[in-house]
């Protein structure tokens, strides 16, 4: 998944002349946290709403009034992202800067940009049930050919899965939760324990009977 | 008397000897009855046509399982959902299911008809049939075939599903409808199919507002589950004020269910059925059609639907279960490695799970946060 794949290609902006109040209003009136600031056309700088109450905010030592220009408060150079950025790399960049946007330039062009909501609805998409499905959750060695046994398992009885996710834990494994097409995890999951895979969900029996 | 609705040939929805959605259920069910000395009369429907169908479901569904009908799935069978582990195709496949679908729309027609205010489907109840894919056991969606015959005729349908599985078919086919409201209580969906079934699926466009989930986790109990209910049925169906009920009386929420990982007793079953006819009375007119549902362990599911069948029809429920029933029952060769338990109802018990008290809280946090959300749209 890349950054094009989950941009905003609508990019309202506002030039560096801008009024704290104009680009305050133009928050307001469009719900946005964020907006890309340009001067002649290129991007200069991020100015959030979050910039605009600081400097504007009584307790600023020297607040500035609201006629002051977006290019005095606002962040630059600016932190960008392209538009073929996977989207983890993005995510990374957000998290290092602590920032919630990034612009995306394709050269020197703005082409879009990607927010913290959008990269909280890739990771419902990544994570998500498309299609209806059980959850299986297993943990393997981290080594060649384990995902493809565990693939092959599965596809051996003719169960598909929609979805694969994995992460690392904390013993060096790995966890992979598959979406598979059937109702019946349980059964799945008994005949992959049979054959030595650690299911770690569903469960044997969680509770005594 | 409650009407039952049932046919012989019901036995035909059958995937083979291996899987779980098995016509035994229905003979089990049927012969303890009978052993008890109240085999009802029932109503045996026709089948449901094929504009009935169309009404919830899209014309390339209906060609496949049609053409699967012959035993030998189509070449994109699988894009449909058929063909798969869940749903096999098998000859007389769609016969079948439009049989059951029939045995529902037939029980709301009588409904509609005035001729009865609730009528058991002793069958169906194949909620997770969408409207171009076949899921999970279910090839026609029956439930929402007999919603759309009730909303034709101008009526306002409560869908309450208790199967311990996400009601997912029922709810995106009536997703955008205001004359229909869903609620589902399942076992949440990231731990067991169909997946969904959050608490922020309330529904879309005009139906926004209308579908409520209830998704609780593995290991709920019986007091957190009756908690649950309460906090949200009732409270939905004050809200909306239906001419009708229909429920899914799924049986696999049931501790025994090799399934999934709910833990109700009988005495839970007991309580919402009779919770069940209390809020048809109060907010329905009395209204309301029962099917069954899902349901893996042949004991309990036995047993949970004796006990419908007999709440329904105001009997009084024997202790003990006949002796000659379960003889002849427990050396049947179909039954192996499965124990007739002698009683209708479970011992009342308390599971030790792993902190049930976090368990419980949690159930009670969702119903809390579904409640809040839902609220908006009722004020």
């Amino acid at each position: 998944m890349l950054v094009r794949d989950i941009m905003h290609r609508e990019v309202r902006t506002v030039d560096a002349g801008t009024t704290l109040a104009d680009a305050y209003r133009l928050q307001q009136e469009y719900h946005l946290r964020h907006l890309p600031v340009l001067r002649e056309g290129s991007l200069v700088g991020v100015v959030t709403d979050r910039d605009l109450r600081l400097a504007t905010s009584v307790l600023h030592p020297t607040p500035f009034p609201d006629d002051a220009r977006v290019e005095q408060v606002m962040a630059t150079p600016p932190i960008t992202a392209t538009p073929l950025d996977p989207v983890e790399e993005a995510a990374r960049l957000m998290r290092a800067h602590k920032i919630g946007c990034l612009p995306v330039l394709d050269g020197p062009d703005l082409v879009g940009i990607v927010t913290g909501t959008d990269l909280l609805d890739a990771l419902i998409r990544l994570s998500g049930a498309g299609r209806p499905s059980g959850r299986l959750a297993v943990r393997l060695e981290d080594a060649p050919g384990r995902l493809a046994a565990l693939m092959t398992a599965v596809a051996d009885r003719r169960v598909h899965a929609h979805s694969v996710l994995s992460y690392p834990a904390d013993d060096g494994r790995i966890v992979v939760i598959l979406r598979v097409n059937t109702l019946n995890t349980h059964a799945l999951a008994a005949q992959l324990r049979a054959e030595g895979f650690a299911v770690t969900w569903p469960p044997e029996t969680p509770w005594s009977p | 008397m409650v009407p039952v609705i049932h046919h012989p040939d019901y036995r035909a929805y059958c995937f083979g000897p291996d899987h779980p959605f098995s016509p035994l259920r229905q003979q089990l069910l049927w012969s303890l009855l009978d052993a008890l000395g109240q085999a009802p009369e029932a109503i045996e429907p026709a089948p449901a046509t094929r504009a009935d169908l169309e009404t919830v479901h899209h014309p390339d569904l209906i060609d496949r399982v049609e053409a699967a009908s012959s035993g030998t799935p189509p070449p994109d069978a699988e894009r449909f959902g058929l063909g798969t582990p869940d749903v096999p195709v098998f000859a007389g496949m769609d016969a079948a299911a439009r049989l059951l679908v029939g045995g529902t729309v037939h029980a709301v027609q009588h409904v509609l008809d005035g001729h009865a205010r609730q009528v058991l489907q002793l069958g169906g109840g194949l909620h997770h049939a969408r409207h171009r894919l076949a899921a999970g056991f279910c090839v026609y969606n029956d439930l929402s075939v007999a919603i759309r015959r009730a909303t034709s005729a101008g009526r306002r349908v409560a869908y309450i599903d208790i199967d311990v599985h996400h009601g997912d078919g029922v709810q995106w086919i009536h997703y955008e409808e205001d004359t229909v409201l869903t609620i589902s209580l399942h076992e949440a969906g990231q731990y067991l199919f169909p997946g969904t079934g959050h608490v922020h699926e309330l529904g879309r466009d005009f139906g926004t507002g209308f579908s409520f989930n209830v998704p609780l986790q593995p290991g709920t109990q019986d007091d957190s589950y009756r908690e649950a209910f309460e906090r949200v049925v009732p409270q939905a169906l004050d809200w909306f004020r239906p001419d009708l009920l229909v429920v899914q009386c799924g049986a696999d929420a049931h501790w025994q269910d090799p399934l999934a990982d709910l833990l109700l007793t009988t005495h839970t079953y007991a309580w919402l059925f009779r919770a069940l006819r209390a809020l048809a009375d109060e907010y329905a007119g009395g209204r309301a059609v029962f099917t069954l549902g899902g349901g893996y362990d042949p004991d309990a599911t036995v047993r949970v639907w004796a006990l419908l069948y007999l709440i329904l029809q105001d009997l009084e429920l024997p202790e003990a279960l006949p002796a000659a029933w379960l003889a002849e029952w427990q050396s049947h060769p179909a039954l192996q490695g499965v124990t007739l338990r002698e009683r209708l109802h479970d011992a009342p018990r308390r599971f030790a799970v792993h902190d049930a008290e976090a368990i419980a809280r949690q159930n009670r946090e969702v119903c809390r946060r579904l409640m809040e959300m839902a609220v908006r749209y009722w004020y």
